[in-house]
């Protein structure tokens, strides 16, 4: 039932919510709204009114900063990558090492560092993957329509029938643990949130006055979809990927965590957590900065995108 | 509408009142466990079957069958089956089991034993000298696991129902080998009757004679096995006993130390030395001890770039033989040579040391290492070993500062072991990692099991195939009994052979047991003749 | 309604086929030799042969996807490497543990995610709003494996309140054995009057069960939030203040009524989502569903399990959405006409 939905939601007016939980950080986008206003208008807007968004901002801002600098500012940069020094072993945090070290006595800050540089690029070779294959073919479905829409649209609902965690997991097991996988494995749970808002967006737009006199005056279709099929979905794409990197991340942490992701000497939260597990009730900051880390990450992702999504509203029903 | 609702709610609890009523329904669990059956023996009186619950981190049984069992069920078998003799690591003398004396000619080549009377095997047969030699003929030709222990037997003699006579090819210390851990269990061989035994075996059923007997095997619960005790044991059930012995598998270390330290389980044969540090500092029962166990890295000779004599050289040069010791805090201390302190054929002052300048110039000659062509190595490791997961660690970063990158996988034991022993030489790891412990007091079985060639992989997973190694190591027990200097030698030669020349393993640290019991158990000793085990039938529960 | 009904009904026959040819194609991508997987790494040449003849895997692609599909339609899951059992089997007796822990967490994220949905929309854009929308927002955003490790930590082991592991004290299989109906344990021992059993599951079910609602708590308490604030922006609703109606009669009584249907679905929809994290949960707390059964079968490889869990996790999954849809379609006539 949800293409229904799908199916210019914008020109009807008042709709049952078109619920699309999207991966574990799941949150809602009105499918098939099209705006002109752009995210980054948005975006001063919501901070203008909204104090969580403004936080998520800034704390992702110096998140992406931590990542970018991280061999810069890491009290022990080597630490982030092949070093071990097993003779300070679980050191408790101090002076020397504000988070601790761990089993092998590398500096737990400086790896946490350099995992945000990990989680990031996880999440943004994800999503990158995950919408360039879903806005392509959601532009196609929305644009061709007919069988054309409906094969697509079927075949996203298959996918959508595995939630995120469990399909990434099966395809992880198959293949080989590694940052790679765990990259390939969800952005294949992900795509079809992308192919079913943008083919929405498409269809809405396709059927409007302006389009059809283009395409009576002889435009060629890919010019029609350039021009104006793709800078409607900007927006409700970007909303969606800002609501989504919140998901990937705990996804991709989890699948570490399980031993099918990154692996040693990768710095990566999920495995540091899964690493330091049996160290947890005697050392119990192994465990715990790791997990803060990604608490923190998702959280500030998860606040910025919903921020953005009310911002966008039109109907600003949760503001 | 109020009503109605009332209504149904009066249905619903008449129905389910009447569900449970007509009983039906299965019992959880697959046992003969009906609550009111009285203890027997019960000199206690009036008490609740008392439960011995072990927690160890990786399923317990891979093998049922006694003739070939040899890995990480012997827990539970050596609860359920009993060996003639047994050795006792405190005196380092074998004292009898099943066997109540023996004696040997001058030669050693002929060995009397005299066995216990009125024993009866959980199948309710009596276990006479007829019994015991068909299972030590059945174990000797089943050829598996430990049998190699009953190589130096030329034929058995059972010449009263109480007496089984030896003849030996070549003199063997057959009283301490008829103590081994493995492969000297006797049990009844026509526990199955006209069946298949080893089928019989496979479906959890036992024919041992010892005080436990299995009640419920289901293979990944969390508790898989359960154990009731047998009622015609030899020894009795006076005094108080645990009458039932569980094994929970518990793959978190920290859940087992919660789990010990609330009195839920009774014993926890490893945790980490942090969690031991804990459970000793809030007042647990601790024992600390150093064994005959040690960790294996075997390096895959066959398949793969370890082929490369240069790269397995490389890998022993890059494990942090002291990073190791010192992080493992007192869980661990240097090994030195493949025989552990403490054994015949140990050989001191051979320990090992990081050297990562040879490495690299090791790996540079076999073009690999910094600016040369990546490599990947994989190496299998039990899950839930903390110890383990140590060296995966530290030898991945190492490797990877050497352009090396590790795939360390934590496994189920079965399963890492079944991908070692595959058909298909591509699914093998480059790296195994795995304990190992002597059979019985002796040096031996490292180089039988775990190195000498045979052509089916069973322990031997460096799968070498040395003719000169084969032919020195056939040679040792009958050299061990003639001539000990020249044993001791030759012991001496092999190791240089296998670390220094062939370069097929590295010992990353020798084990130093810690084990948590639970507060209240009382008679607990460790026994490194029998890694791992606790024998419940010794314990006294608390109050 | 009918043709609803037939459409909606077809539409999930496809996802089903899809879900099953999906799962397929993933279990075949399987390096090397798909017979060893299905046998096992130590299969002997007459079990590889075996497995190649079950699974027909010298047959044509489409001949195997068939025969895979009927082989599933009629019970047979295929056998675990690790158990040894058929996997349809050891599913029926995991899958009532986790529908028993995630039923209860579902409860408590019911009973926490709408009242504070409520509270905050009431007290729109002041504290409490803004106290509701900061916790669920962190609820969402937990790492679920670290939250158990996190909570099993402090509460059952530095505190020793609850239970460290497990679904019950496994002691009382002796002195008081279950009597097993619905293999779902609180509720056998509660229909059979098991009390030891019922109070020591209740007593083990909290620390996991919390765990596991964070974070549908989470998204109920904002999806309610904004349904209530949508719909007491109606003309009914206002209607109602107008009258006279207190804020929170008004929020309750008109506007959670026709809020409750996106709430619904989004509740069924979350039920399948809190499955899967449930699994990180059950494998920390040891409690024996399919989550724990899956984490044993990523550890010991064990293809046909994994492959049996993904199966039977999608299937559930599709299963709900339809129910909700269907649900949805009956109470809401506007569902069905568009």
């Amino acid at each position: 039932m949800k293409d229904e939905h799908d199916a210019g939601t914008a020109e009807a007016g008042k709709t049952p919510d078109p619920i699309t939980v999207s991966g574990p950080g799941g949150l809602v986008v009105p499918a098939g709204v099209v705006l002109r206003r752009t995210p980054l208008r948005a975006l001063a807007g919501a901070a203008r009114g909204d104090l969580l968004a403004t936080a998520g901002a800034v704390l992702l801002a110096a998140i992406v900063l931590a990542a970018l600098l991280a061999p810069w500012i890491a009290p022990y940069p080597e630490d982030g990558g092949t070093a071990t020094h097993p003779a300070q072993a679980l050191l408790s945090p101090g002076a020397g090492h504000w988070f601790g070290t761990d089993q092998v006595g590398r500096d737990i800050l400086s790896r946490i560092l350099f995992g945000a540089r990990t989680s990031l690029f996880i999440a943004v070779a994800v999503l990158a993957l995950a919408a360039a294959v879903g806005v392509t073919l959601g532009v196609v479905a929305g644009y061709a329509g007919g069988w054309v829409r409906d094969v697509i649209m079927r075949v996203t609902d298959v996918f959508l029938a595995f939630p995120a965690l469990l399909l990434s997991l099966a395809l992880a097991v198959v293949l080989q643990p590694s940052v790679a996988t765990v990259v390939v494995a969800i952005a294949v749970t992900w795509w079809p949130w992308y192919a079913r808002l943008t083919a929405a967006v498409a269809q809405s737009v396709s059927a409007r006055g302006y389009v059809d006199a283009a395409r009576c005056l002889g435009v060629p279709a890919p010019v029609i979809v350039f021009r104006h099929v793709l800078p409607n979905s900007v927006t409700p794409v970007t909303v969606q990927l800002s609501l989504d990197a919140g998901g990937v991340i705990l996804t991709a942490a989890a699948l570490s965590y399980l031993g099918l992701g990154a692996h040693e000497p990768t710095a990566e939260w999920g495995l540091m957590v899964q690493q330091g597990q049996s160290l947890f009730t005697t050392d119990w900051w192994v465990v715990t900065f790791p997990g803060l880390a990604i608490l923190v990450t998702a959280f500030s992702f998860n606040v910025l995108g919903e921020g953005l999504r009310a911002a966008l509203d039109p109907r600003g029903r949760s503001r | 509408m109020r009503r109605q609702r009332r209504l149904l709610a009066i249905g619903t609890a008449a129905a389910l009142a009447l569900v449970a009523a007509c009983g039906g329904g299965q019992v959880r669990g697959s046992g003969d466990r009906s609550p009111g059956a009285a203890p027997s023996g019960a000199a206690g009186g009036g008490a609740v079957d008392t439960t011995f619950v072990y927690a160890p981190n990786l399923d317990v049984v891979t093998d049922w069958d006694p003739a070939s069992s040899y890995s990480n069920e012997i827990i539970a078998m050596q609860n359920i089956y009993e060996s003639l003799t047994k050795f006792n690591i405190q005196t380092q003398k074998v004292e009898p089991r099943l066997a109540t004396a023996w004696t040997a000619s001058g030669d050693a080549k002929k060995w009397t034993f005299t066995l216990r009377e009125n024993v009866k095997f959980h199948t309710g047969k009596p276990l006479d000298a007829e019994a015991a030699k068909a299972a030590i003929e059945r174990t000797k030709e089943e050829g598996a696991g430990a049998a190699y222990i009953w190589d130096s037997v030329k034929s058995i003699k059972a010449k009263d129902a109480k007496t089984l006579e030896f003849k030996l090819k070549y003199p063997a210390p057959l009283d301490l080998l008829a103590s081994a851990d493995f492969a000297a269990y006797i049990y009844d061989t026509t526990a199955a009757g006209s069946g298949d035994l080893k089928k019989w075996f496979a479906e959890g059923k036992d024919a041992g004679s010892g005080p436990y007997t299995v009640d419920t095997w289901q293979k990944g619960k969390e508790v898989e096995l359960s154990l009731k005790a047998f009622d015609g044991y030899w020894g009795g059930w006076q005094g108080t006993k645990y009458k039932r012995v569980e094994f929970r598998v518990t793959p978190e270390l920290t859940t087992a130390a919660q789990l010990v330290q609330r009195g839920e389980v009774g014993f926890a044969p490893r945790l980490n030395p942090q969690l031991f540090a804990q459970a000793e500092a809030q007042g647990a029962q601790t024992e600390q001890a150093a064994s005959f166990q040690n960790l294996l890295a075997l390096f895959n000779t066959q398949h793969g770039p370890l082929k490369d004599v240069r790269l397995r050289k490389a890998v022993q040069k890059a494990i942090d033989y002291d990073g190791l010791v010192a992080a493992l805090k007192g869980a661990g201390a240097a090994a030195s040579g493949l025989v552990p302190q403490g054994l015949f054929g140990h050989v001191p002052g051979r320990a090992q040391k990081q050297d990562l300048a040879g490495a690299e110039a090791l790996l540079k000659e076999a073009g690999h290492g910094p600016g040369g062509k990546p490599l990947k190595l994989t190496m299998t490791y039990a899950q839930g070993d903390a110890d383990q997961q140590l060296l995966a660690t530290l030898l991945s970063s190492t490797l990877s500062k050497l352009n090396v990158t590790l795939e360390a996988k934590p496994l189920q034991w079965s399963t890492q072991w079944d991908q070692a022993k595959s058909g298909d030489t591509a699914k093998r790891q480059d790296i195994f990692v795995m304990y190992w412990y002597p059979d019985y007091a002796d040096a031996y079985s490292w180089f039988v099991n775990v190195f000498r060639s045979s052509a089916k992989p069973s322990f031997n997973l460096t799968y070498l195939k040395d003719d000169k190694f084969d032919e020195a190591v056939d040679k040792l027990t009958e050299l061990a009994a003639v001539d000990k200097d020249a044993a001791l030698k030759s012991y001496a030669d092999l190791q240089t052979r296998l670390i220094d020349e062939l370069a097929v393993v590295a010992v990353p640290y020798v084990v130093n047991y810690q084990r948590v019991l639970a507060q209240g158990v009382s008679g607990y000793v460790d026994n490194p003749a029998y890694p791992n085990v606790v024998f419940v039938y010794d314990l006294t529960p608390g109050a | 309604m009918p043709r609803y009904l037939t459409r909606r009904l077809g539409q999930a026959v496809l996802v089903v086929a899809g879900v099953v040819g999906l799962t397929f194609a993933v279990m075949r991508l399987v390096p090397g030799d798909p017979a060893v997987a299905f046998a096992g790494p130590r299969a002997t040449e007459a079990e590889l042969a075996a497995a190649r003849a079950r699974f027909g895997l010298d047959d044509p692609l489409w001949t195997q996807l068939w025969n895979y599909a009927r082989d599933l339609a009629r019970g047979d899951w295929g056998v675990s490497l690790h158990t040894k059992q058929p996997v349809a089997q050891d599913l029926a007796l995991a899958f009532p543990a986790s529908l028993e822990l995630v039923g209860a967490a579902m409860i408590v994220a019911v009973a926490a995610g709408v009242p504070l949905g409520v509270l905050a929309a009431r007290f729109k854009a002041g504290l409490p709003d803004f106290s509701v929308r900061l916790t669920s927002m962190l609820a969402v955003s937990l790492p679920v494996f670290w939250l158990a490790l996190v909570v099993q930590t402090v509460f059952a082991g530095n505190l020793g309140w609850f239970p460290v592991a497990g679904e019950y004290d496994n002691s009382l299989d002796v002195t008081s054995p279950l009597r097993v109906y619905t293999n779902i344990t609180i509720v056998d021992a509660l229909i059979t009057g098991n009390w030891p059993i019922f109070t020591s599951t209740l007593w083990h079910l909290v620390l996991p069960a919390l765990v596991v609602a964070a974070y549908p708590a989470g998204v109920i308490a904002q999806m309610t939030r904004a349904a209530l604030i949508e719909e007491s922006g109606q003309d009914h609703a206002r209607l109602a203040r107008a009258l006279g109606f207190g804020r929170i009669a008004v929020l309750t009584r008109f506007a959670l009524r026709p809020a409750a249907g996106p709430v619904l679905s989004l509740i069924a929809l979350v039920f399948a989502y809190a499955i899967v994290n449930g699994f990180l949960v059950e494998a920390v707390f040891n409690w024996p569903g399919v989550g724990r059964y899956a984490a044993d079968a990523i550890r010991s490889l064990d293809t046909p399990a994994i492959a049996g869990v993904t199966l039977l996790v999608a299937l559930l999954y599709v299963a709900a959405n339809l129910a909700v849809d269907l649900l949805q379609g009956l109470v809401d006539p506007r569902v069905r006409g568009r």
